[in-house]
């Protein structure tokens, strides 16, 4: 049932006048909204919000609605209510099947996930607009998401990040205090980026780190000491909430918590470095390394101490949240990085030179801000709910990661055997009849049943529609990630179509889908675009899925099944490997799978069949429109007690880093896209 | 009056491509949706990125308006409709293009953001690729018309368009126009789906509605200069020349907006390459067939 509010929540200060009156009612008739957690989910759930007059912002400073799309995890919840932060008043909420998120105000609309419901909630939105997008006294939004959070390391282990104080497990030293989502790589980079962001702003806050420093010695000398320091120092926090001051202190604290070589004080710390084989190499010429400290024979700089093996260790205990929260402060996190913190001192005026002179060279040999950019959890050209950080040196990619916000966590508690079935398809939205049959499956088998040819057909039928759903999807987010509007049009429109159509209506589709594929065949740039992109060699480890059989591998869990042999299916497979492959390969298979569909008959969403001994352990693999992926459960007396998945969005996730790494903005970012992650569908 | 029906056809042409502009994006025909759009942007907060360069963040968004409507001002719409007949109006008009990258520089460092900085420093790269394309093909028009007036280029065109006489000389500048107003496929700086607006990203309220408008004019003007240089101007029959110039620069601004709906965005590298390595050596081949033609057709 939908419900409104009746009054809304983001509205814009301002006595109510026939001006703004006019506004609202412009607002209202111009919903733009931002999708969380993407585009795409809406796709998924079947929703036409163009039909509902909704248009799509790129951003959340172009966009009046935040529409939420399904439960969020945590994770996406606080990114949420930082991108609400960012919309410009008058905004509004609608929440579309699902609960309010916890850090947002109440939603101002909510509805059941359908067609009907969102176009009667963007009926409702736009009365709300339209009488109340300004009230004399609107409410402010202050989530404590969006003020710095507290969270607890290790002195000597920076690996050891914990969200309450305590001891560390490897050393038993008391936790100290540090803002969560400061610069928390290691090595020479980590200096480079203090450099950037935080270096100068030191100067507006002298006294502040002048005492940091104390703190610093303090717990050098004695450590036994220096936490109470840090306790001190967090309870300061909680009580202080004024943002940039806070912020700097959580940062100035980090780095000392974190023994960071900043060079001004690097020295300190050598009787515990020298113990460590520590090594002291110059920030501007990493060749020049010695076993003291010292100065560089180039450029005369103070050598900072590198300890080679602190890198992978600290960057194991990267917090989730890393660089947003700079942004909480200043409401506007989706953009990365406050580039220039450098360059507005009180004169206003900025040097190059100045400004580069410590910064590391490029590949290139030009000395540039290298900033760490967060792409994501909702960002247009990526699949929502997935974060990429990117290292850019201009408009190059120097490093990465992809993580996902909303990553299954098969670790769940007993359920019964119908819950499990809905609960894991309602976790994938991309692909909940993949699951659905891959849950039946497993539970069927557990329960030592033989498949049924009968229900086999109908089953595979409704694999091989949601495959082609799948695909056009990906088109879809394709076309949006390379403002080719009309393929996104084209591919969503036939997305829609495809979802609940019967096999009649799909093979009515099949000229349609046809052209679509020829046209994109011969669209002039988009070969030029993809060709070479995102390469996967042959022989690469963990590929599945159309990833895999776009490089070559004859990898597709169907060819096991009998029922796909009785179906007549055979594998295609292209062979380049690079995203123009991909995107040939999945064209192929949406041909292929509309094949399928005509033999196999009618689609039927799985449903369990009776099952007689409700204990066992069972297991079961599906080729989803992703890849294969296996889950192997337990389940006593109709209860799930354990479960195993194996999914291939796991397995691609992790090729993130590889194919990012030295590749311009553009170019990496069609190469995460062309492996079609489904965040859902990685399994912490 | 002139300067009015100027800045009148100026919006009015960034109205209807806004129409159509929604029009290929939503599959709907509203044509006040450019009205409501723009009239939600006042009422819109304008939020001001935390540490901004404020002067460059406030001057962007006007600045690319005025070098639009400066480029427009030495465009004759019709004989005696232009505001400026400058002697050297071709020159003035690449003159003033010049400043957009200016402009979105400003827009790309003003807002202190990863985003938007990004995009800026694209466009760079971006001029770089267009901008000979933009200069060749204007000075072949200006060798047959051996004149930098602009009505004298359009009267040159009297027995034979520009677009027949020099078609590689149009061909390419119909792209580089495309790419100076950053218009899909070339549109890299603001780029939503890889830089979520680039130098758009911060822009909000009122700022947005100036930028956004800036951008459709800006289609307009170069629109207009095409019809200037290539189509004739305001020459053809039975019509009267001004409706002969809108109607040519409305067609033109929208086989902009169709080429853009039909294709993906370009890789920079593929860009400059194309425009370095063919567009250059074209543009120049097009400059010595026009001047042969002129020596050897009287």
């Amino acid at each position: 049932m939908s419900e409104a509010a009746t009054t809304l929540a983001g509205a814009r200060k301002g006595r109510p006048s026939i001006l703004r009156r006019w506004v609202g009612q412009a607002l209202a008739r111009n919903l733009s909204c931002l999708v969380v957690p993407g585009p795409e989910v809406a796709l998924a759930h079947g929703l036409d919000l163009a039909a509902a007059d909704m248009r799509i912002a790129a951003t959340p400073r172009d966009a009046t609605v935040l529409l939420i799309v399904g439960e969020l995890s945590q994770k996406l919840d606080e990114a949420t209510a930082v991108l609400y932060a960012q919309m410009p008043r008058p905004r509004a909420i609608l929440v579309l099947g699902g609960s309010a998120p916890s850090s947002l105000p109440q939603a101002d609309v909510s509805a059941d996930l359908s067609q009907t419901e969102l176009m009667e909630a963007a009926t409702r939105l736009q009365r709300l607009l339209a009488e109340d997008a300004f009230a004399a006294s609107p409410d402010d939004f202050d989530s404590s998401i969006l003020q710095a959070k507290t969270e607890y390391v290790c002195p000597m282990h920076p690996e050891v990040v914990e969200d309450e104080p305590g001891s560390c497990p490897k050393c038993g030293m008391d936790l100290v205090a540090r803002e969560a989502g400061g610069d928390s790589d290691a090595g020479e980079h980590d200096h480079d980026h203090d450099h950037e962001h935080h270096g100068h702003e030191h100067d507006h806050d002298h006294e502040h780190e002048s005492e940091e420093h104390d703190h610093h010695h303090a717990h050098h000398n004695d450590h036994g000491q220096s936490h109470e320091h840090h306790h001190d120092h967090e309870h300061h926090q909680n009580h202080k909430r004024a943002h940039d001051h806070e912020q700097h202190q959580g940062d100035d604290d980090h780095e000392h918590a974190h023994c960071h070589e900043h060079e001004d004080h690097g020295h300190q710390q050598s009787t515990a470095q020298e113990q460590s084989g520590t090594e002291y190499i110059c920030p501007m010429h990493p060749e020049i390394r010695q076993n003291e400290p010292g100065s560089c024979p180039k450029c005369g700089m103070d050598l900072e101490p590198h300890k080679p093996e602190e890198d992978e260790g600290v960057r194991e205990g990267v917090p989730e949240h890393d660089h947003e929260h700079h942004h909480d402060h200043s409401g506007h996190d989706h953009d990365g990085h406050d580039h220039s913190d450098h360059d507005h001192d009180s004169s206003g005026f900025m040097s190059m030179v100045e400004v580069t002179k410590d910064l590391p060279r490029s590949a290139d040999g030009l000395a540039m801000d290298w900033l760490e950019v967060p792409f994501g959890p909702c960002f247009p050209g990526l699949p929502g709910g997935l974060k990429l950080t990117l290292t850019l040196d201009g408009d190059g990619v120097t490093e990465g990661q992809a993580t996902s916000l909303v990553a299954m966590n098969t670790s769940s508690e007993e359920v019964a055997v119908e819950t499990f079935i809905e609960r894991l398809a309602a976790a994938m939205p991309l692909a909940p009849v993949s699951y659905r049959l891959l849950a039946c499956r497993a539970i069927e088998q557990a329960a030592g049943l033989e498949p049924d040819p009968a229900v086999e057909r109908g089953r595979a039928a409704a694999l091989e529609r949601e495959r082609i759903a799948s695909h056009l999807g990906w088109l879809a987010q394709l076309g949006r990630q390379l403002s080719f509007v009309w393929l996104t049009r084209r591919a969503a429109a036939l997305q829609l179509e495809t979802q609940r159509a019967d096999r009649e209506q799909l093979v009515a589709l099949r000229p349609a889908l046809q052209s679509l594929i020829a046209r994109l065949e011969h669209t002039p740039l988009l070969k030029a675009r993809l060709k070479g992109i995102g390469a996967l060699p042959h022989g690469s480890q963990d590929l599945r899925g159309p990833v895999a059989r776009a490089s070559g591998r004859t990898e597709d869990a169907r060819q096991a099944d009998a029922m796909y042999r009785e179906l007549g299916f055979e594998m295609r497979a292209e062979s380049a490997g690079d995203a123009w492959a991909r995107l040939r390969q999945r064209h192929v298979e949406i041909m292929t799978s509309l094949d399928l569909v005509e033999v196999a008959g009618d689609p039927e969403l799985p449903k369990l069949r009776a099952i007689d001994n409700p204990s066992g352990t069972g297991e079961a693999t599906v080729e989803t429109p992703r890849g294969r992926a296996t889950l192997r459960l337990t389940q006593e007396r109709g209860q799930v007690v354990s479960v195993e998945l194996d999914s291939a969005c796991s397995q691609h996730i992790g090729l993130v880093a590889d194919l990012v790494e030295g590749q311009e903005l553009g170019d990496a970012l069609v190469a995460v896209g062309s492996l079609d992650l489904s965040p859902w569908e990685v399994t912490s | 009056m002139t300067v009015a029906l100027v800045l009148l056809t100026l919006l009015v042409g960034a109205w209807l491509l806004a129409v159509i502009e929604a029009w290929l994006t939503t599959g709907r025909l509203r044509p006040v949706a450019p009205l409501l759009a723009g009239l939600s942007h006042l009422g819109r907060e304008s939020i001001l990125a935390r540490k901004p360069d404020r002067l460059f963040f406030e001057t962007a968004p006007v600045l690319l308006l005025v070098v639009a409507v400066l480029g427009a001002a030495v465009l004759p719409l019709a004989p005696d409709l232009v505001i400026a007949d400058l002697a050297t109006g071709a020159l003035f008009l690449n003159a003033v293009l010049a400043y957009v990258l200016v402009s979105l520089i400003m827009a790309g460092w003003g807002p202190n953001g990863a985003y938007a900085m990004v995009g800026g420093w694209r466009f760079l790269g971006q001029l770089i690729a267009y901008s000979m394309l933009i200069v060749m093909p204007i000075t072949a028009t200006a060798m047959r018309a051996e004149s930098l007036l602009n009505s004298a280029i359009v009267e040159s065109q009297a027995g034979l368009w520009n677009i027949v006489y020099q078609p590689l000389g149009f061909v390419l500048f119909f792209i580089a126009a495309i790419a100076l107003a950053f218009r899909s496929p070339f549109d890299l700086p603001t780029a939503p789906g890889e830089l979520a607006g680039g130098v758009d990203a911060e822009y909000t309220g009122v700022r947005l509605a100036v930028l956004r408008l800036a951008r459709l004019v800006m289609v307009i003007t170069l629109s207009a200069a095409t019809t200037v240089f290539f189509l004739g101007g305001w020459q053809g029959p039975l019509l009267p020349p001004w409706a002969w110039s809108l109607i040519k620069t409305l067609a033109v601004a929208v086989s902009m907006l169709l080429v853009g709906f039909y294709l993906p965005r370009i890789r920079e590298a593929d860009l400059l390459g194309w425009c370095w390595k063919l567009g250059i050596p074209l543009a120049l081949l097009n400059i010595l067939i026009v001047g042969l033609l002129i020596l050897v057709v009287p």
